[in-house]
């Protein structure tokens, strides 16, 4: 047992950020329109996130510096502020959609209007943030989370032809011709950016720093990243199959959770959907508690505040007014009606500046000996974190003309 | 036309050299029990007597670390008024490394005055703001 849970950072850290509301749908809309010729994107993000959240946990571990702190340090106040902005803003879109996501989940499971229930997620999230401890928080979360692997195991079970989802593995870019090829690109930058958000950075290295990691914890933090997220990676891949399965010959379209949760429902009937709306509520609520601590965590490294849930509420007084804050501000945007699912659509053009300008200063000092001493970045780890970089950079420009051209993907 | 000679030499090195730029601001202060204080985010230095001829001997130094709202003049140029900084004398400062640590607590430093009144007036008062979580 102490073997799982010393992997639970990982696994909260990935569900938030594959699994969360905006991947929930966004994986079962891309399964529905283009069948898994995406699948290729899903495991160059996920390479690329295990690359730099190791890093980022790396530093964490070594020099007890959070990212957001470096970010500061090397980039200066000035692009920092450009990076802590888009951040922010991503970070309090997402929240946003998340807590909206509760709701939705939890919609499916009592058939109560979401719009009662986002003040209720909204005070969860809080109350949990408040008074429960770092390490019960993302066990439970992270174990309930495991319940979508019923879309794992789904697959298996709605026999699918593997001959024809094996060949749309390979087949690019997509099987039909009503999809034009920018509508394809900008769904690969989409999911790209979405594995790769800077949000799971933050929080990884910080919650490196909640749980007090040092050097001898380097093979704990290499064994949470290289499970946590391809296991989310994993998740997310089965959520597209399953869409690939059910939705994509009948021509279903994707416009909420309920289309996410219709190949369960199929193959498994109610229990299947039970279990599924169980595994929504703890990814979206698992995803709400992350983004929640992220804001906290970024603004307070960014301004030298004390942060951090080891300390008591009022030793970081700042931190828990920011994140008060941020969830007062989610439902404020939640209570005017907003589809929270366009919500994170939107994030996307944000991530496209966030990206570079967090991925780069992690390369910096990860080269750095003087923070890191004997554990600075090897070679291949260096020219494999500069070619990432570049991919980010590229996909980072082609983000916006690209949501222009195809009109966000409609 | 200056002969090279009446240059003014560089100060005599003793110990670490620190580049305030890259070593100082922007780093994160901490109290010896490892609280943050604030960010470096200007620091103070000594006037010298003569800003055209400066006196090889006594060269301006450090004399504080400043913090302060400085977000909208790193962006946009220009310099706030030495008011709205607060000082955090050099003579406390223990140890600039990678962080820079000073030798007194954080509460005792009016840095750290907005993170107390947070603290008093809005979380502390909320319940189970002043415990430990569980």
């Amino acid at each position: 047992m102490k073997g799982l849970f010393a992997v639970a950072l990982g696994v909260l850290t990935a569900i938030g950020g594959f699994v969360d509301i905006g991947d929930l749908v966004t994986s079962s809309v891309v399964g529905s329109r283009f069948g898994l010729t995406l699948a290729w994107v899903l495991v160059l993000g996920t390479v690329g996130i295990c690359l730099f959240a190791q890093m980022s946990g790396r530093v964490a571990a070594v020099s007890g510096r959070a990212t957001f702190e470096i970010i500061r340090e090397r980039l200066g106040a000035r692009l920092a502020v450009a990076n802590l902005s888009a951040s922010f803003l991503i970070n309090l879109l997402t929240l946003t959609a998340e807590i909206g996501g509760i709701a939705l989940a939890m919609q499916l499971a009592s058939s109560i209007s979401p719009g009662l229930w986002f003040p209720v997620a909204a005070f969860a999230v809080w109350i949990v943030i408040w008074r429960v401890r770092f390490s019960i928080l993302e066990n439970v979360t992270g174990l309930l989370g495991l319940a979508l692997v019923v879309f794992a195991v789904a697959v298996f079970f709605l026999h699918p032809d593997w001959s024809a989802l094996g060949s749309q593995l390979l087949q690019q870019p997509s099987p039909h011709t009503d999809e034009s090829p920018a509508t394809y690109w900008y769904y690969a930058v989409a999911l790209f950016g979405a594995a790769m958000t800077p949000y799971e950075v933050f929080f990884f290295s910080s919650g490196a720093i909640e749980e007090k990691w040092k050097p001898k914890d380097l093979a704990q933090s290499r064994v949470n990243v290289l499970v946590g997220f391809p296991l989310g990676a994993i998740l997310s891949l089965s959520i597209a199959a399953c869409a690939a399965i059910v939705l994509l010959p009948k021509g279903i379209a994707v416009t909420s959770l309920y289309e996410t949760a219709l190949p369960i429902a199929q193959a498994f009937g109610k229990i299947g959907l039970i279990v599924a709306i169980l595994g929504f509520v703890a990814a979206t609520f698992g995803a709400s508690l992350e983004v929640t601590l992220s804001s906290g965590y970024t603004l307070a490294q960014f301004f030298g505040w004390p942060w951090g849930k080891f300390r008591r509420p009022a030793h970081a007084s700042r931190f828990h007014a920011a994140m008060i804050l941020s969830l007062v501000v989610a439902l404020g945007i939640l209570l005017t009606g907003v589809d929270p699912v366009q919500v994170t659509e939107i994030s996307v053009v944000f991530s496209a500046i966030a990206l570079p300008l967090t991925y780069l200063p992690i390369l910096i000092v990860a080269n750095d000996p003087k923070y890191m001493g004997d554990h600075v970045n090897g070679r291949v780890t260096n020219v494999v974190g500069l070619i990432f970089l570049g991919i980010i950079l590229v996909a980072s420009i082609a983000a916006i003309p690209l949501m222009i051209v195809t009109g966000a993907g409609a | 036309m200056t002969d090279h000679r009446d240059l003014p030499m560089p100060p005599p090195v003793a110990g670490r050299v620190l580049d305030a730029d890259l070593d100082l601001l922007d780093r994160q202060i901490l109290d010896p029990d490892g609280v943050p204080v604030s960010t470096v985010d200007d620091l103070e230095l000594t006037d010298p007597d003569d800003l055209e001829h400066l006196d090889p001997d006594t060269p301006p130094v450090v004399s504080a670390l400043l913090t302060g709202p400085i977000l909208a003049t790193r962006i946009f140029g220009g310099r706030m008024p030495d008011s709205r900084f607060i000082r955090i004398p050099w003579k406390v400062v223990a140890d600039p490394g990678i962080v820079v640590t000073v030798g007194v607590a954080a509460d005792s430093l009016d840095a750290s005055w907005a993170e107390r009144w947070m603290s008093e007036h809005v979380i502390g008062r909320i319940p189970g703001g002043r415990h430990d979580p569980e």
